[in-house]
């Protein structure tokens, strides 16, 4: 488990050939803790994938503050899971999960191979990742990102390139995971339907990289998009969702901030 | 290169249309490129007098097989050739490696390696002779000086090339350095590595020739070299001809088979 404060992050990518700085976050502020599934929800452009790039330390960030520890209070061990698998094509499935772990002990094996149980491909344990589809490798990305038993999970619009029956298997798949593991997660994506399923809390953000709204979704598990509660709720938070985009229209004819690209 | 080429042809649909007709396969194009330069050769001997033909070529082969000189001097000439091209891909690998992963290595090795790339082998056969006289150390230190910029630059290419997607993943779970040079870095280069090896088995087997030509008693340079102080072109052709086949084996048949090898997971899809 984990806790994760963000303090007045700002992120801005320096304009290059006489294009102006691109402010990309813009005083950016919340804190999660504890078994909770957040999610990060906007239009493309609005700096959820850079948010989620600073937390893991591979993009560095402008000014704020930014602070990740686990229970004990030590830097927190992180699991990413990215649009794309991102497996090594010349590992095999196995071998891919073994990549990413500390030690090499019988026990870690175990763990992996359990992971990939839960995802479903504990046959296909010996395959090469040009051997499996898409959805199979995403499948296998999810479980790699699991079975390193992270404090924090980070999960970057995981389904955002399947096709819309393979998403929905594995927004399934990763939610029974998540009931029986209970990790720290923040999740990214421009679904609402899948963030109102898949979470305990929705932060939206506006592009320009501000916090809009900050939503608690309070619905027992596991849920099922065709459940009328978890519709409702949909619909509650799309409309939320499409104030602020009318909102950040007007804003950006009063006063154009050059933050969207 | 060529593993492209067959895995298009293993993943023909099967209504393809019929295979074509035997003269128009890549094997009867490699077979008659073969009996051309044969015949080449044969009409070019019979034309000028100081150039030997195939028959005489053949003879002096045989002639130096039953002499027992063929197995000492290639055997001499091979252990050089092999020592140096060690030497050159372990050095030129590891240039590689730091050049592709760092810029500032890459700054420092830059220049070296472009002055490496421009120094013909035959001047470090007579430095390397200047340096260490007549022996083992000259041969195996030219084809090492010669092949391993060649390495290094093939290296730090494919380096330069690893998918920043898999890099940035590898950061985002801690990988160890030396995990994700072993497992990440080390097989996306293996193509770049191989090709590097390839030009460095040519470059150094082109050095430990000129090497052993002025600097050595004994191996396949200085054998040729006395069939040529001797005027004897067919002793020398016969030499030509075995070193010949001898590379043309070892890039057919190891480093084709290596290559094969280092992409079965590619083939296996």
């Amino acid at each position: 488990m984990a806790r994760l404060t963000v303090d007045d992050l700002c992120k801005t990518f320096p304009g290059s050939g006489g294009r102006p700085p691109n402010r990309v976050l813009d005083n950016v502020s919340f804190d999660m803790q504890g078994q909770v599934f957040v999610s990060l929800v906007g239009p493309s452009g609005c700096g959820k994938s850079t948010l989620l790039n600073i937390v893991s330390g591979v993009e560095t960030y402008t000014s704020g503050q930014l602070d990740l520890t686990n229970d004990e209070g030590r830097p927190a061990r992180l699991g990413y899971v990215f649009q794309d698998p991102r497996l090594l094509p010349w590992r095999t499935v196995v071998q891919n999960m073994l990549y990413v772990q500390d030690d090499n002990s019988s026990q870690t094996r175990d763990r992996a191979l359990r992971y990939l149980d839960m995802v479903g491909l504990a046959n296909n344990t010996d395959y090469f990742p040009t051997q499996l589809s898409g959805g199979m490798q995403q499948r296998v990305g999810i479980a790699r990102a699991f079975s390193v038993e992270p404090d924090l999970l980070l999960m970057d619009e995981p389904f955002s390139h399947l096709d819309a029956i393979t998403a929905r298997g594995l927004r399934e798949n990763l939610q029974e995971i998540w009931i029986e593991s209970r990790k720290t997660v923040l999740f990214v994506t421009h679904d609402v339907m899948e963030a109102v399923q898949l979470s305990d809390r929705i932060i939206m953000l506006q592009p320009g990289g501000r916090i809009f709204d900050d939503i608690t979704i309070d619905l027992p598990r596991p849920r099922h998009q065709s459940d009328p509660k978890v519709a409702t709720m949909q619909a509650e938070v799309l409309g939320r969702l499409e104030s602020m985009t009318g909102v950040n229209d007007d804003v950006s004819q009063a006063a154009p901030t050059g933050g969207a690209p | 290169m060529s593993t492209a080429v067959q895995r298009r042809e293993t993943s023909a649909p099967t209504g393809e249309p019929a295979p074509p007709p035997w003269y128009a396969t890549d094997l009867a194009a490699r077979l008659s490129s073969y009996v051309f330069g044969l015949l080449l050769w044969i009409v070019l001997a019979m034309a000028f007098e100081r150039v030997p033909g195939p028959d005489e070529v053949v003879v002096r082969l045989v002639q130096e097989f039953q002499l027992g000189q063929v197995f000492g001097h290639f055997g001499t000439t091979m252990f050089r050739f092999g020592l140096g091209l060690l030497v050159a891909a372990v050095g030129g690998i590891a240039i590689g490696v730091l050049m592709g992963l760092s810029p500032i290595s890459r700054a420092f090795f830059e220049s070296p390696v472009l002055v490496g790339l421009s120094i013909p082998a035959i001047i470090w056969a007579f430095l390397t002779v200047m340096w260490f006289g007549f022996g083992w150390k000259a041969p195996v230190t030219t084809v090492a000086l010669s092949a391993l910029p060649f390495v290094a630059v093939n290296v730090a290419k494919g380096v330069l090339g690893v998918s920043r997607d898999l890099r940035d993943m590898s950061r985002a779970y801690g990988v160890s350095r030396a995990r994700r040079i072993r497992e990440l870095v080390l097989p996306a280069v293996t193509g770049y590595i191989i090709a590097g090896v390839r030009f460095a088995v040519i470059i150094g087997w082109n050095a430990v020739l000129l090497s052993e030509w002025f600097g050595a008693t004994d191996g396949v340079g200085f054998r040729s070299r006395y069939w040529y102080d001797a005027n004897r072109f067919g002793g020398f052709a016969a030499w030509v001809v075995l070193f010949v086949v001898f590379i043309v084996i070892l890039d057919r048949v190891i480093l084709e088979r290596a290559s094969r090898r280092a992409f079965r997971w590619r083939d296996e899809s």
